[in-house]
This record gives C-alpha cells, structure tokens and sequence, in this order.
C-alpha cells in the first residue's frame, strides 16, 4: 500500500502522534494481531481436515520453481499449509512449518519434516536453506509491516545466493463472480485493525463504534473499484464518503459441511461466539477467512524495500501475483 | 524431529542471545532407515554446525560422532555415523530447551512447537 503524505493540520498531528505511540508501543510487528487470531489461525484449525481434503493439485509454477532447484538442496517451505509441496521434489530435502498445529498434524502423519511457528518470526538460524517458498500465505498478514517482516525472513534464512519463491491471491481476479462472494471489510473493524499502515487506522474512523460482522452493501463499498489509494481528508467526518475505496481487505467464506464441523468440534465454540454462522440451506457451517489481496506491483514493491535480495522473476498466475528472489550473494574480495 | 532440523532451530524471544542451538531434553528417541545419499551429506556438511549436532546426538542416544569433522570428508565409517545421526534419529517427544533462558519448546510425536507468547515478541 502507498504512502501518501499530506500535510496535517495541528490537531491531526497530535492526534497522529498519539495513536503512533499506542499502536506502536502495545505491539511489535511479531505480535499477532486480533484479527489474524481470528479470521486466520482459527479458522485454519478448525477446517484443517477438509481444507486438507480440498488442497491437492500442485500448481505448475510452484512445481516448475521446486523441479528447477538442485538436487540435495534443502527447501524450506514456511507456512507449508497441509504440506501439499513437501516432498514434491524427490531430491530435495522439505522441512515445513505452519502456524497450524491441525495442519501441521496432517503433514507430520505423512511423513514430512515439520513444526510448528510463525512465518513472520522463523525460528531458524541465518542461511541455512537452499530456497524458501511461500505459497498463499502473505496476504493472511494483516499489516504491511508484517507482510514486509515475513519477507525479510525468507530472505534471512536462505543462504546468500538462494531463491525465494513468493505467491498470494492478487485483488484483480480472474474470475470476477468471485468477489461478490466475499465481505469487504470497513472501517467496523478498525479495533480489530493494527499497524500504522493500515489506511483504517486513522484518528476519526477509531471513534466509530463497532458492531458485529455484517455484510455491507455493495452500494456502501464498491468491491470493483480500483482507485489510488488517498489521505482521509481530515475535514469530512462521514464515513460513507471516504475515499478508501482501494479495496483489498476482505473476509473470504470457509463452508465447513456440518458432518465435517461436528468431527471437528472447534465449530460449536465458534458458532457460540459469532466466529462462525450456520446455513442451513447448504447445510454447512460458515467461517470468514481474513485476506489483504495484493494489488498490481504491490508485492514487487514490499520485496524492493528487502535491502539484500533482488526480483529475478516477477509473473501473474491464476489470479495470484508471484515472485522470484534471488539473497545476494557474498561481496567477492577482487 | 530430525537432528537435520534441530541444527537449524533457535529462541526467538526477545532479546535473546545465545538462541543456538537449543539443548534436547529426549523422553523418546525413534530410528527409521532412510537411504544413504553421498552428495547429499556432502552438501549438509557444510552447512552444519558440527558441535550441535554432536551434542544433540549425544541427547539422543548416540556418542560415536568424533567431535571434529575435518579431514573426514572421505572417510566412510564417518560418513556412515554423519548420515546415522543427521537423518535417521526422531526425538518423537522431549523438549528443546534455550540455552540462556531456560524457555522450553516442546516436541510432540516428533513435532516441535515453537510459537512464542505474547509478552516473548
């Protein structure tokens, strides 16, 4: 997301200032943020099974990338899902890691070399893999702080020459149905929101109560618009005339199916919290799923601000944006 | 866990220092077979820290690793020990301990959990 700055009157700087201080004092860019707890973490661990079960075809360009990787070469998988890559290249060495512990169960009972931590935080020493790839995973981070800190650690822990392979889910969809099925979120959700990043996180629209998770009408938000993002105006108070109107953030539905849901137990906690709604009618439990879609160019520009690593390669891909990097590699002595 | 794995893992709390390697506390050590594989072991042995992995083997059952590697490279009984310890050992439950805060991550049916508190960010 760009950063446009515009001159702030005396009082929005005060007001700045003391958010800042808040937001960056209460939590460091490791720190989970609410939202990820809730629309990310538990949601995964209460569909792993089925969401396992739907997660089989590898995807040509992963393959390709892992298949073009030298024999013997240790690959590090991080946020490695149901473990769907592990192992796709018989002469190389998989270790995965997921923020999981159900998935990271379903890629253990196969066999594969896993643990579980965080993708923002890698409990890896520096250089040690070969390549890094992260598949689907960036835009569960709800921040571009921490979207930018779990790049920095792919780059960190492949040894310097080493690739890393990055994909996740691009705002310009190919299939444009699609997105009248997910909920763009609004500012509603600015107490769940973190990060001096975020576009929500300003001084007026933190006032605004919250309510619970609605679906807002498209006449509201428009899903379709793809405009630059601006500064708030500091003068216009309603929220209806924001110009935030670079949709990227939105809860993606999960259908958990009810026999699926009973098994899994975590469904009955979440329904009685609001986590979860049930539908009758197709006879599923309903989960929302956070993601921050990526722009055009967004992800090439959160990988230049990685000081030691370079974009070798840079393509679109069923609706994903993906990127190559290459670690630099050690200064030669002439 | 493999030793190969455990050579990799440090404390990531905050503030940390000596986040490596961790010291394993093994309640129970697997061994499964894996193919010998010469390039391979070639290619880790420059990527491992030798003295952790000694030690950690040590953890898990197995003294025979000498405590150098140097000139070794070509010799097969080491080799046999190096590809033994490196890959065919599982701690399938214990715990990896932090060396300088004595934090615990523990290791489930050969899964270690090394997600961080709150308050270690």
């Amino acid at each position: 997301m760009r950063d446009i700055k515009v001159k702030p009157t005396h009082q929005q700087k005060q007001e700045e200032e003391e958010e800042e201080e808040i937001s960056s004092s209460s939590l460091s860019v490791k720190s989970t943020p609410e939202i990820e707890k809730k629309y990310v973490h538990r949601v995964y661990d209460a569909i792993a099974p089925h969401f396992s079960s739907t997660r089989y075809a590898k995807w040509p360009k992963v393959a390709a990338f892992l298949e073009s990787l030298p024999p013997g070469s240790v690959i590090l998988d991080a946020g490695c899902g149901n473990g769907k890559y592990l192992g796709l290249n018989p002469n190389c060495f998989f270790i995965g890691c997921d923020i999981s512990d159900p998935l990271i169960r379903i890629c253990s009972e196969k066999g594969h070399e896993v643990l579980v931590a965080d993708a923002v935080n890698l409990p890896y020493r520096e250089g040690f893999g070969d390549a890094a790839i992260s598949i689907a995973v960036l835009h569960h981070l709800s921040t571009e702080e921490r979207r930018k800190g779990a790049v920095e650690e792919l780059v960190r822990v492949v040894k310097p020459g080493g690739f890393v392979l990055i994909t996740v889910w691009a705002a310009e969809q190919e299939d444009k149905s699609l997105l009248t099925k997910w909920t763009p979120l609004s500012a509603k959700y600015v107490e769940e929101w973190v990060g001096p990043g975020s576009p929500m996180n300003s001084p007026r629209l933190r006032n605004n109560p919250c309510f619970g998770l609605e679906s807002i009408p498209e006449s509201d938000v428009s899903v379709k618009e793809q405009k630059d993002l601006e500064s708030i105006p500091e003068s216009d108070e309603s929220v209806k005339d924001e110009k935030v109107s670079n949709q990227q953030e939105y809860f993606v539905p999960w259908h958990l199916p009810y026999h699926r849901a009973e098994v899994s137990g975590a469904s009955a906690s979440a329904l009685a919290s609001g986590l979860a709604k049930k539908d009758d009618r197709k006879g599923a439990v309903v989960y929302n799923r956070y993601y921050h879609v990526f722009s055009e160019g967004e992800l090439e520009r959160l990988a230049s601000g990685v000081g030691n690593a370079m974009i070798v390669d840079r393509f679109y891909d069923k609706s994903n944006w993906c990127i190559v990097l290459q670690k630099e590699a050690l200064n030669q002595d002439h | 866990m493999r030793l190969i794995v455990h050579n990799m893992l440090t404390c990531n709390v905050k503030g940390v220092v000596n986040k490596f390697p961790l010291k394993i506390v093994a309640e129970k050590v697997v061994k499964k077979e894996v193919d010998f594989n010469l390039d391979f072991l070639w290619h880790m042995l420059a990527k491992i820290e030798w003295k952790a992995l000694v030690d950690g083997a040590r953890s898990l059952g197995y003294s025979e690793l000498p405590d150098h590697a140097e000139a070794l490279e070509s010799n097969e009984s080491f080799l046999k020990k190096f590809h033994h310890a490196l890959l065919e050992l599982h701690l399938e439950e214990g715990s990896l301990v932090c060396k300088e805060t004595g934090r615990k991550f523990p290791v489930k049916k050969g899964v270690p959990n090394m997600l961080l508190h709150e308050d270690e960010v």
